[in-house]
């Protein structure tokens, strides 16, 4: 079921390392695509949302893991 | 935020250039147009050679538990910072007459500084977006 999801692993990454990786990853996807960001700085659960918000994509879902926060990210807009 | 974010560099410590490295470089992961203009002291971490750490004065006595949270937490350099912004666009202009007044040449600049210009050429660049002075 996960096989078109790309994993972006951003864990240890400090602000605003993680938001980049995932514009990395955006500069190479097409509309579709899923993206799964694993992710240890805090403030990643509200900067990714922002980077939908601003770049008209979606955040499908946020969530907390003892060692990470996983998010997954669907591009809607290239 | 708009899809422009323009920094007045003026600082010349490494916790205020710091910042404007953070923002740079989120606004540019966030698909902005940045535009970054040094000027004054800032300049003096925008020449050629090593960067010197710079604290401000009344912060000296932590500079090195700074340093070692900023090592703890991996948390790059500015200069690192303002390359990647640049990977997706970013300009870093040095301002001509605060350049003048300094002594320092176009060639005296890092590679990271992509011209000189004149305040006029920084006001046209940053107009409608949102302008930062740090």
């Amino acid at each position: 079921m996960d096989v078109g999801v790309k994993i972006i692993d951003s864990r240890g990454a400090a602000c605003p390392g993680p938001i980049t990786d995932l514009a990395r990853a955006y500069r190479n996807s097409k509309v579709g695509d899923i993206f799964e960001m694993w992710a240890t700085d805090k403030g990643v659960k509200a900067d990714t949302q922002a980077w939908a918000t601003k770049t008209g994509n979606e955040i499908l879902e946020s969530r907390e893991e003892p060692d990470k926060i996983v998010i997954r990210i669907k591009i809607n807009k290239r | 935020m708009g899809n422009k974010l323009s920094i007045i560099v003026f600082s010349g410590t490494t916790d205020k250039i710091l910042s404007a490295g953070v923002l740079s470089q989120a606004a540019a992961a966030m698909g902005s147009e940045v535009n970054i203009f040094v000027t004054f002291w800032g300049l003096l971490s925008f020449t050629k050679g090593e960067k010197k750490m710079i604290m401000p004065k009344e912060f000296e006595h932590m500079g090195q538990t700074m340093m070692e949270g900023m090592a703890r937490e991996h948390v790059a350099s500015w200069y690192s910072m303002i390359k990647e912004a640049k990977e997706f666009g970013a300009k870093v202009y040095a301002c001509s007459m605060a350049c003048g007044v300094m002594g320092i040449k176009r060639e005296d600049l890092d590679p990271i500084v992509d011209d000189m210009v004149g305040a006029a050429t920084f006001l046209q660049q940053a107009e409608g977006g949102q302008t930062l002075f740090i």
